[in-house]
């Protein structure tokens, strides 16, 4: 029972992992990212589709992230060249994926709402011999697929991209002070497209995810509001990569008790609502001890 | 017109007026070529309008929900005699539309609308979902079949905890019980009818508990369920269509809703002067409005004996010996809260 909820809180966390990483590194750069759904969702149909045209899922993975990125630059130059309030263009990027994707399906497949494939080619699973019958190590560690050992990976990777590279602290300045960014002779227009860029790649690779990765369709809603989710995760890590895992994590852990829940006398209608419910008041008790502390600190 | 008035007027009874006004047919949401819903019920359709020798057409529009009132008076206007509409939104808009175009007939599927001139069509879907319950209950403890344990655990997944998608959920509880009063049921619910992988960690997370046979009720979602019971070697029950082939092998039937049955007989029905407005049809297994799959590629793992049982049940409530239990009309049972 534990080892079950450990391991399906750790599928539920990766698609929020790898599109909260993105938009962590996009936020810090100074732009938040609201299209980030719409580019799971391109990625989540291009790599259902490339999948099922030949055995390589490295190249489904490619074209899923490329796509994300494609999009993610497209709004990105929206936000940073012509000046739209970055809230409107991506939530406009959302809106306008579901029914570009809507659109897709029904004059290129004929079907509305779910696109099965035939011989889809899957993410890979890599089961640890040894490890995998160990309770608890065994759940955490075996029979996961590449993508959410990239996701766990690049939580690191990120945490030393921001504080250890030249990189990482232009990305910081041009998020802090674009001006100042500028005096130093950076370009911090390009450097904020090319965290978009980041982003989108990271959101395709989350829809990726979930069509080849989990499911092996594809379906209008098939991101659910994850990358609104994902959104929620790394403003409640304040951009810091291991804390934004922690709140990927924590959705991805609430959800897959919700689901274990149910049907053990519990409402549905208030199960259901836990992973959200819990993640305003953790919220809410960090913001409460942050400011105690800073009150006895003055 | 005026034979009719004068026929009333004499008080004579006439024989069925046979009606050839051209027919129409408002498509829902999903629209054409959604390999469901709508893309069957435009196959009764089209059977139905070569039956009868009249004219048809189906009606598509971008924006079936909001624009329901524009586009229930355009085909009224444009001198359709009977308009069928698909989409269970319309039931509020058709009634009022109705009112102003007394000399055509509407039918409305899957939710009853009030008017003199409407048509609503039921389905009686907990009687599908009866038999699809108790062919789990019966299968689930058969532990010689691949995939299936030996513990009396069966479940479900509906989309929304609504009276309508809990009738189909509390047909198949009573199915199940009904032939093992041991079944135990897991009942759960997504909350939304697009999110396959959600659908498959609730199925994934059912069958770890002991369950072998979850039987979705949840659209987009329920397509995860499916998967899951691929993935995991268990098994899955569809709905509304043939899911069978979905995965051959896996999904041990489907409760079909034979919307394509209701249309055509609607139409027939018009055709020959038959269909009564204000008059609430019902298609259950009677009316083979609902069904089990024909199993194509199962049929051969079930055990003869278990077929029979069921095709015996459906015998019995057919006859009306079995009462299956309607949560729209009747409320939840005792056994369901």
């Amino acid at each position: 029972m534990l080892d079950n909820l450990i391991h399906a809180a750790l599928i539920m966390t990766t698609p929020i992992l790898l599109a909260a990483l993105g938009g962590l590194i996009n936020r810090t750069g100074g732009i938040v990212n609201i299209g980030l759904d719409s580019m799971m969702l391109f990625g989540a149909m291009t790599a259902l589709i490339v999948a099922a045209d030949n055995g390589s899922w490295l190249l489904a993975l490619a074209v899923a992230g490329g796509t994300g990125a494609f999009i993610g630059g497209l709004m990105s130059l929206v936000i940073t060249r012509l000046k739209a309030n970055e809230i409107i263009v991506g939530l406009g990027f959302s809106i306008v994926a579901t029914g570009l994707a809507r659109f897709i399906l029904k004059s290129t497949y004929g079907v509305s709402g779910t696109l099965r494939l035939p011989d889809v080619t899957r993410l890979p699973v890599i089961d640890i011999p040894g490890v995998a019958d160990v309770p608890v190590l065994g759940a955490m560690l075996s029979g996961h697929n590449v993508l959410t050992w990239f996701a766990w990976g690049m939580v690191p990777a990120a945490a030393w991209f921001l504080v250890r590279t030249r990189a990482g602290l232009r990305l910081r300045a041009t998020g802090a002070g674009e001006k100042a960014a500028r005096s130093l002779g950076l370009r911090p227009l390009a450097i904020r497209d090319a965290s978009t860029l980041f982003a989108g790649f990271m959101a395709g690779l989350a829809g990726a995810y979930l069509s080849i990765g989990l499911v092996g369709i594809f379906n209008e809603g098939i991101t659910a509001g994850r990358g609104f989710i994902a959104l929620a995760a790394f403003y409640f890590g304040r951009n810091h990569p291991v804390m934004t895992a922690l709140g990927a994590l924590l959705f991805g852990f609430f959800d897959a008790l919700q689901i274990r829940l149910q049907g053990r006398g519990f409402p549905p209608e208030l199960v259901q609502t836990l992973p959200y419910v819990m993640v305003i008041v953790i919220l809410a008790m960090l913001a409460w001890s942050a400011k105690k502390r800073n009150g006895a600190r003055t | 017109m005026a034979t009719t008035a004068l026929a009333s007027a004499l008080g004579t009874t006439t024989a069925a007026q046979a009606a050839d006004a051209p027919v129409a047919l408002i498509i829902a949401q999903g629209g054409l070529g959604d390999q469901s819903y709508n893309d069957l019920a435009n196959a009764g359709f089209e059977r139905g309008v070569e039956a009868a020798g009249l004219t048809g057409r189906a009606v598509e529009s971008k924006d079936v929900v909001a624009q329901a009132s524009d586009i229930l008076r355009r085909a009224s206007d444009a001198g359709f005699g009977l308009i069928l509409d698909l989409e269970y939104s319309h039931a509020q808009p058709i009634a009022e539309v109705a009112k102003d175009y007394p000399d055509t007939t509407f039918a409305i599927v899957n939710t009853v609308a009030e008017g003199d001139n409407i048509v609503s069509a039921l389905f009686e879907e907990q009687q599908g979902s009866y038999l699809a319950g108790m062919l789990a209950a019966l299968v689930t403890t058969q532990d010689s079949i691949e995939g299936i344990n030996a513990d009396p655990i069966i479940g479900v997944i509906g989309g929304s905890k609504s009276v309508g998608i809990d009738k189909f959920i509390a047909g198949y509880i009573q199915g199940a019980h009904d032939a093992n009063p041991e079944v135990q049921v897991k009942v759960a619910y997504s909350n939304n009818f697009a999110d396959p992988s959600l659908g498959q960690q609730m199925a994934n997370a059912m069958f770890e508990s002991g369950a072998d046979i979850v039987y979705q009720v949840a659209g987009g979602t329920g397509i995860g369920v499916i998967q899951a019971a691929e993935q995991s070697g268990h098994f899955a029950i569809g709905v509304d269509g043939d899911q069978d082939g979905l995965a051959k092998g896996h999904v041990l039937t489907s409760m079909i809703k034979r919307t394509d049955v209701a249309v055509e007989n609607i139409v027939k029905a018009y055709a020959d002067g038959t269909l009564k407005g204000g008059s609430v049809l019902g298609f259950g297994l009677a009316e083979d409005g609902v069904g089990l799959s024909p199993m194509t590629y199962t049929k051969d793992l079930i055990p003869a004996e278990f077929l029979a049982q069921v095709d015996a049940a459906k015998a019995g409530i057919i006859a009306g010996d079995i009462k299956v239990w309607n949560v729209v009309d009747q409320g939840y049972p005792d056994w369901m809260q």
